[in-house]
């Protein structure tokens, strides 16, 4: 078997950082399948990304498809032959078309005769034909976010594309892509190396672009940017704050990194240091610095593009850029504090939630009204939770959050805070937006849970109320991840909320703006979609969710430790049996049209079997009455062995019909005992 | 879009570099705009002087909205002063101002070397792509009053960012073809950071035989008594029925098949809305029906513009007609 390498390069003007990663992954992994399909084999296969450029090297390539077996089947013998053995026009015309002598063919037998047969191989497509086809499948099946047009180009792509280098071996690859031809050059960094780059073999494209000032391969451009980040910190005896995607966005900016060191005014360091963050990561794409303490210092490294002649230039300008955003933040922040919170509420009543729905100050009333409710259920301080209430999007329109949106709740924060606002309710306006992601901390205050509750809660109902669910992968107002935050408090702070209570208390503030039938079910269906995704990320099988669901229950605390219960009991050897007994039980009972309600009469009992399981659920109704879900179910499993005695020996249907009552009674109350649980027969397999 | 004005400080100086261009001193305001206009017309743009209307964006210009439209290739240059009533700090702010200036180059369809040519613009002002960080940092741009959208990037200069790049894809509603590239260079922010000052209003204009002519002699008082004018007594009865008047003009002017005029009454109504918005007088619910109403003008403008040109077998895309646009 022949191999070569083979090397793919698209130039393009810069793309879109944050999608850079995906493109590139996406472009190798498309490519590679695709060449697996052809039927090529290679030894190992690697990407690069830049932000001018996406490769792909597949090494030890295959150069030619494996043979091809063609086998092909004439007309049956009968109607190949004459009887003195001519052949038909039939036999002649099938030889004509494998282009053959009908002496080549042979018979092939099946079972419904024998047939006139031809089989041959033909030689597999060179991988040299086949890869431009491939690599123009793999670009079509990108990620793009979205496409532009060009010139007058009837191309499209992530950016307008300048350059396709495509070799195979030494030779160049004969392809056109976005109506360019294919070549064995490429051009180094954008300033210090404009020149063209001929390449000799794919093997030497990672060289030949260091040579040019271009770190091709992603990850080791992200290595030496960390490198060179931690040695300037180190200097200063810093630690540099490094988010993996920060790191990952700053890698796709540049193909020559240089980390430079920036100051600014100590002075500065008075403005919250979310919002000093926020200004030197996302806007400045710098990364900030701390001492050993964790404080932030006035200092930032940001990392340029170029080997500048003159760096001092170069973190000049950097510095004069920080300076003038931080110190627009701080001015906001400064004016800002000069009005209190308290305020700017009035405020909100031009500021529209939903168009059906009204302002946000009618949605803060309401979610003061209902986090004041769930804190007395919690048994909180009604007080500070309406206090917290009142106040809890005044922050949306101060200027600090106006400019800095994400900053919404840290700013509510540090105001309440300035104008002496109870420190729990201060506290609570940054926990109201918690969990802010998948994996997010969770409030730790009452206030602050009782807060994050309602302000979702009132979302979820309002927008299901004016019948705007989400529909696929559009969730506007972002009830999916709204309704996993209010699962996550309750579950994770183990509160003994019903949603149901909840929605219907939501929804009456609402009055007559929403639609209320149905209502609190659609919500609660919803949660527990969300639930039954969540536990099932929790390794726990969808029949247990079921079995526990069938409960119907608004409480996600309680559901969520039965889950843990019937999970737990589901590792009993009896716990089959169980189940299936339970579903005899079940199908008997509703043959009858449901669980015949009547109690147990001991004296109709007759059999041993039936005495002995009477006797059993009686003892067990009241030793499991103080006990909790896990313990129940444990200690109804010693009832596996008198339940499937009472089927083996006992016939329910009988004539009588005072015994056959006094029977289905007695499934009953097994239904009963388990039910306190969840539904077991749902766990049969 | 360069979005206000230079918010953001501009950095030091360059001593360093030498300014490239021998004929005019970009040091000043004025040699900065000529040392673009010079580059740009040998680049095989035509200069085209400001719109004599007010707008918030060089882009409202019929030489870059309505010439993005349709199949005939343009290639254009020009200063726009612009309006941005709500970012008036009444001369106070040395960073923020209410009526500021655009440099906009618009070539269609945009040519294959179009960020190498805007590169040669910055060279061409002294800018040396060794010695500073220049980067194009991802900007897409979407404007929702005039139903358009492209993507892009801001250029960045050691961090700052100095202009703004735009494929645009879609203008008025209708698909772009062939492309028209946008750059607009927020020409204060480029200033400052050449002639290393602070404050827009220290910037030199120009030097003249009485003296030098800061930025400041000439616009700050505009700026004290135009911000006055735009956040206290600009009549709001009086705008918000010239902004009616002007929209029903609008569609009119569109049914008499003018669409030029019924261009203007669009800018017209833009800027009302801008000063409403500057006086607080549209609450947040009516903005957005505001500017609804506004791209529904700008999409009928945009397909009136298109049929005209159609009905006049898109002149520009004969060789032998070497006439400026109408």
């Amino acid at each position: 078997m022949t191999t070569n390498d083979f090397l793919v390069e698209i130039l393009t003007e810069e793309l879109p950082p944050k999608a850079l990663l995906t493109l590139a992954t996406s472009f190798h992994e498309q490519l590679i399948q695709g060449i697996r399909l052809a039927g090529l084999s290679f030894a190992t296969s690697c990407f690069y990304a830049t932000p001018r450029r996406l490769a792909v090297h597949i090494e030890a390539l295959e150069t030619q498809q494996e043979a091809q077996t063609i086998e092909r089947k004439g007309p049956s013998l009968a109607a190949a032959y004459d009887k003195e053995g001519n052949p038909s026009k039939a036999a002649l015309g099938f030889a004509r078309s494998c282009g053959i002598d009908l002496s080549e063919t042979t018979t092939t037998q099946t079972d419904k005769g024998e047939w006139l047969f031809y089989q041959t191989t033909a030689p597999g497509k060179t991988a040299f034909e086949l890869l431009p086809a491939l690599v123009e499948q793999a670009l079509a099946h990108l990620p793009v976010p979205k496409v532009m047009s060009w010139g007058d180009s009837q191309h499209t792509f992530v950016r307008p594309v300048h350059h396709v280098l495509m070799m195979f071996g030494e030779k160049t690859v004969d392809a056109t892509l976005f109506g360019l031809p294919a070549t064995n050059t490429t051009y180094g960094h954008r300033f210090h190396h404009p020149e063209k780059i001929s390449l000799k073999h794919p093997r030497d494209y990672r060289a030949a672009l260091k040579n040019a000032h271009v770190i091709a391969d992603f990850d080791e451009r992200k290595t030496l940017i960390q490198q060179q980040i931690q040695t300037l910190a180190k200097k200063q005896k810093a630690k540099a704050v490094i988010s993996d995607a920060l790191l990952n966005e700053v890698t796709s900016i540049v193909e020559w990194p240089n980390a430079l060191l920036g100051q600014f005014d100590q002075q500065l360091l008075q403005v919250p240091k979310e919002a000093l963050t926020l200004a030197m990561e996302s806007h400045q794409k710098s990364f900030s610095l701390t001492d050993t303490q964790g404080n932030l210092l006035p200092q930032f490294i940001t990392v340029s593009n170029i080997e500048s002649k003159e760096p001092k230039q170069v973190i000049h300008g950097n510095e004069r850029v920080m300076a003038a955003r931080l110190s627009d933040a701080e001015f906001f922040f400064e004016t800002d504090k000069r009005i209190p919170l308290a305020e700017r509420v009035e405020k909100l009543q031009a500021v529209i939630f939903q168009k059906q729905l009204g302002t946000l100050a009618e949605k803060v009333s309401r979610v003061t009204a209902l986090t004041a409710a769930i804190t007395e259920q919690m048994q909180g301080d009604v007080a500070l939770a309406k206090r917290a209430g009142e106040l809890s999007k005044a922050d949306l329109v101060t200027d600090m959050v106006g400019e800095f949106p994400e900053l919404q709740g840290v700013m509510g924060r540090y105001y309440a805070h300035n104008d002496n606002e109870p420190e729990e309710a201060a506290l609570a306006l940054d926990e109201l937006y918690m969990p802010r992601f998948s994996g997010d901390q969770l409030p730790t205050s009452k206030t602050g849970q009782a807060l994050a509750l309602a302000d979702r809660i009132d979302t979820l109902v309002g927008i299901f109320g004016i019948n705007k669910p989400p529909t696929g992968s559009k969730d506007p107002f972002a009830l999916r991840r709204a309704a996993l935050g209010v699962l996550r408090i309750i579950i994770e702070k183990q509160l003994d909320l019903d949603l149901r209570e909840l929605f219907a208390l939501s929804a009456e503030l609402y009055g007559d703006k929403i639609q209320h039938e149905h209502l609190i079910e659609t919500c609660l269906t919803f949660c527990n979609d969300r639930l039954k995704h969540w536990s099932q990320e929790q390794g726990i099988p969808p029949s247990v969710f079921a079995a526990v669901a069938a409960k119907k229950i608004g409480k996600p605390y309680d559901i969520q430790q039965r889950l843990d219960a019937v999970n737990a009991f589901m590792q009993l050897p009896e716990a089959t049996a169980l189940a299936a007994a339970n579903k005899r039980v079940h199908n008997i009972l509703s043959k009858q049209g449901g669980a015949a309600i009547n109690t147990v009469d001991f004296n109709l009992l007759e059999e041993d079997a039936e005495k002995i399981l009477a006797e059993k659920l009686a003892e067990k109704t009241k030793s499991i009455a103080p006990l909790n879900y896990q313990d129940t179910l444990f200690a109804l499993a010693d009832l596996q062995q008198p339940i499937d005695r009472f089927f083996d020996d006992v016939m329910v249907m009988v004539d009588d019909e005072k015994i056959k009552h006094n029977r289905l009674a007695l499934l009953g109350s097994v239904q009963r005992l388990f039910g306190r649980v969840a539904d077991v027969s749902l766990l049969v397999k | 879009m360069i979005r206000g004005i230079s918010r953001y400080n501009p950095p030091f100086s360059h001593d360093g570099d030498t300014a490239l261009n021998e004929t005019f001193d970009v040091k000043t305001f004025q040699g900065l705009i000529l040392t673009l206009q010079d580059y740009w017309a040998k680049q095989g743009c035509a200069l085209m002087q400001p719109l004599d209307l007010e707008v918030g964006a060089g882009t409202f210009h019929p030489a870059t909205f309505l010439q993005a439209i349709g199949p005939e290739p343009w290639h254009a240059a020009f200063v726009q002063p612009c309006r941005r009533p709500t970012d008036g700090r009444y001369g106070e702010n040395p960073n923020r101002i209410q009526h500021y200036y655009q440099f906009q180059v618009v070539l269609k369809p945009s040519p294959k070397d179009i960020q190498e040519r805007y590169l040669g613009s910055l060279r061409a002002l002294g800018i040396d792509p060794l010695v500073h960080d220049i980067r194009f940092v991802e900007d897409n741009w979407e404007s929702p009053t005039l139903g358009a959208w492209g993507l892009g990037w801001e250029v960045w200069q050691d961090g700052m960012e100095i202009s703004q790049f735009t494929y645009f894809q879609q203008v008025g509603g209708l698909p772009c073809k062939p492309i028209t590239g946008e750059i607009t260079y927020g020409l204060e922010r480029l200033a400052m950071y050449i002639q290393n000052v602070d404050s827009i209003f220290d910037l030199v204009w120009a030097k003249t035989p009485s003296g030098t002519m800061t930025y400041g002699d000439i616009f700050l008082e505009n700026e004290k008594e135009m911000s006055t004018y735009n956040f206290e007594h600009a009549d709001v009865d009086f705008l918000l029925q010239q902004f009616n008047h002007l929209e029903a003009q609008c569609q009119k002017l569109i049914g008499l098949e003018l669409p030029l005029p019924a261009y203007e009454s669009l800018i017209k109504a833009s800027n009302a809305f801008n000063l409403l918005d500057a006086r607080h007088a549209i609450s947040v619910t009516e903005r957005q029906a505001y500017i609804l109403r506004l791209r529904k003008l700008s999409k009928t403008v945009a397909q009136a513009y298109y049929n005209k040109r159609e009905a006049l077998a898109f002149p520009r895309l004969k060789p032998s007609c070497n006439e400026t646009s109408s």
